[in-house]
């Protein structure tokens, strides 16, 4: 009797749970659903939002499937403009620049100090997959520098560019592209060497609202926040160029 | 009393079952099969097939190779410490996946505590098809070794001490008669540790990386298929429950068979069992 009861309570719990989950929209704070390059600038910019850092890619299904996603910040034109012609998001913004640096652990076992080095044997290369952001800018620099042939060296194709970074400053690959103001973060874990203007690929991050965002406001508002001078201070400070 | 509660048992069990059924139906339901079948052949899906084929039957031969004879030595010696080896063997099964990745960085990375070790032998394994080998036999070998203690416990300690008695030596009982009798439960064990070694993710993804046709294994090819190709990351899914279901069919199927080759291998346990 005591187990049946014990039972019941666990039922009634779960119940409980799914109930509350449904109803909240008690804190007004936007639920941002951005680029993993941006996971140190946006909590300056609002550190009360809730954050979900990824892929570009990812987030972009993710909202596609029906994520109760207020606010989308992608590292690349595509997505937001794909979420905007599906009628998913608002028309979406150009909100900062970026450019890719090459970087290296800081024992630099390889001793790479130019993208020429890369073709080294036993070079380990990590990169962004295909389809991620930082994985399509890295091609198409590596294909401006006619040197996509270090595409062979590649051991791992990560799904974020955090995945790049973490292996890199790890010490476990010899080498990886990544956005320029990834490199802050890590500073003192890899050196990062720059890549020639000519060869740089145009790498814009584009913000819009989601259609039908949870908490509407807050959205708008965090928008204004990140365009203003502001936030357009921080994304500076961070190393990300202007829109 | 008696039938309302019936009833809320059996809307529980409905619940639930329905809850876990749902998914995995909707995978098959979502495309139409011979689409299923088509995206399976794609490029990406092949190559992770064969990569997954090739990591986990290398790693699921030192599972058994080594996992065997250090089961019997835990199953049938009774040695001190012996439930705290058992309890560092069961410690990998309740680990995060994520700790278990990082965890192989910090043992075998470049930096790591034997990195440097190996890299005077001119060894690196992270990031290399040696390293989804490494994290399969690392999640997957604690189900086998732990399962396969069980059923060497299981076997009846009479058998053993018989075969002594009438003069076998301790590695001619091993084979002759305690490998026999555990035939079925070290069948299961392996078939399990197998399914989970096959289902690695975690570890994987952060110790190999995820390299088309070199470290992406079926579920990181599913996770990388995601957003290129739903399709065929749906297509893999269904494939895996396929491969699953059949793992669980060998499984329940097994007993039956145990206890048919248990007569006819040992004779002896007709006799003992009467």
């Amino acid at each position: 009797m005591r187990r049946a009861a014990f039972g019941l309570v666990l039922l009634i719990a779960l119940a409980g749970c799914g109930g509350g989950t449904g109803g909240g929209d008690s804190n007004q704070q936007a639920t941002v659903f951005a680029a993993s390059s941006l996971t140190e600038v946006f909590p300056q910019i609002d550190p009360g939002a809730t954050y979900n850092f990824a892929g570009s890619d990812d987030l972009a299904t993710q909202i596609q499937q029906g994520s109760p996603a207020d606010v989308f910040a992608a590292a690349s034109p595509k997505y937001p403009d794909q979420l905007y012609a599906d009628g998913l998001a608002d028309k979406p913004e150009v909100f900062a620049t970026n450019r890719l640096v090459l970087i290296v652990p800081k024992p630099n076992p390889a001793g790479i100090k130019s993208v020429d080095d890369l073709r080294g044997k036993d070079v380990k290369l990590v990169i962004g997959a295909e389809g991620v952001p930082i994985g399509d800018y890295t091609r198409t620099v590596l294909e401006n520098m006619g040197a996509s042939d270090v595409l062979d060296q590649v051991v791992s194709q990560e799904d974020d560019v955090k995945g790049v970074v973490g292996k890199v400053a790890l010490g476990e690959a010899d080498a990886g592209f990544v956005y320029v103001t990834d490199v802050k973060p890590v500073a003192d874990k890899v050196t990062a060497i720059e890549l020639p203007a000519a060869a740089q690929a145009e790498v814009t991050y584009k913000i819009a609202v989601v259609k039908d965002a949870p908490h509407h406001h807050a959205a708008h508002a965090f928008v204004e926040q990140v365009l203003g001078s502001e936030g357009q201070a921080k994304l500076a400070a961070a190393g990300f160029g202007p829109p | 009393m008696r039938r309302p509660f019936e009833v809320l048992l059996g809307l529980a069990a409905g619940l639930i079952l329905a809850f876990l059924l749902v998914p995995v139906l909707a995978l098959f339901l979502r495309i139409p099969p011979g689409d299923l079948l088509s995206q399976l052949t794609s490029k990406a899906a092949v190559d992770a097939l064969i990569v997954s084929v090739k990591t986990s039957v290398i790693a699921h031969a030192v599972v058994l190779l080594l996992g065997t004879p250090a089961a019997y030595l835990i199953a049938t010696r009774h040695f001190r410490g012996r439930a705290l080896v058992l309890t560092l063997i069961e410690l990998p099964l309740v680990l995060p996946p994520a700790v278990a990745g990082i965890a192989l960085f910090a043992a075998f990375g470049r930096t790591g505590l034997l990195g440097g070790t190996l890299d005077a032998f001119g060894i690196s394994i992270p990031l290399t098809q040696t390293a989804v080998v490494f994290a399969v036999i690392f999640v997957s070998s604690p189900f086998y070794v732990r399962l396969a203690v069980s059923a060497f416990e299981s076997v009846d300690p009479a058998l053993i001490e018989a075969a002594r008695t009438l003069g076998a030596g301790p590695r001619r009982t091993f084979f002759r008669v305690a490998l026999p009798l555990a035939a079925g439960g070290l069948s299961a064990a392996s078939a399990l540790a197998f399914a989970r070694g096959l289902g690695e993710f975690g570890a994987t993804i952060m110790f190999a990386g995820s390299l088309q046709g070199v470290t992406q294994t079926l579920p990181l090819a599913i996770y990388a298929q995601l957003d290129l190709d739903f399709d065929v990351a749906l297509a893999l899914g269904a494939f895996l429950v396929v491969v699953s279901v059949a793992v669980l069919l060998t499984v329940k199927l097994l007993p039956s068979w145990t206890r048919f080759t248990l007569i006819s291998l040992a004779p002896s346990a007709r006799f003992d069992s009467s």
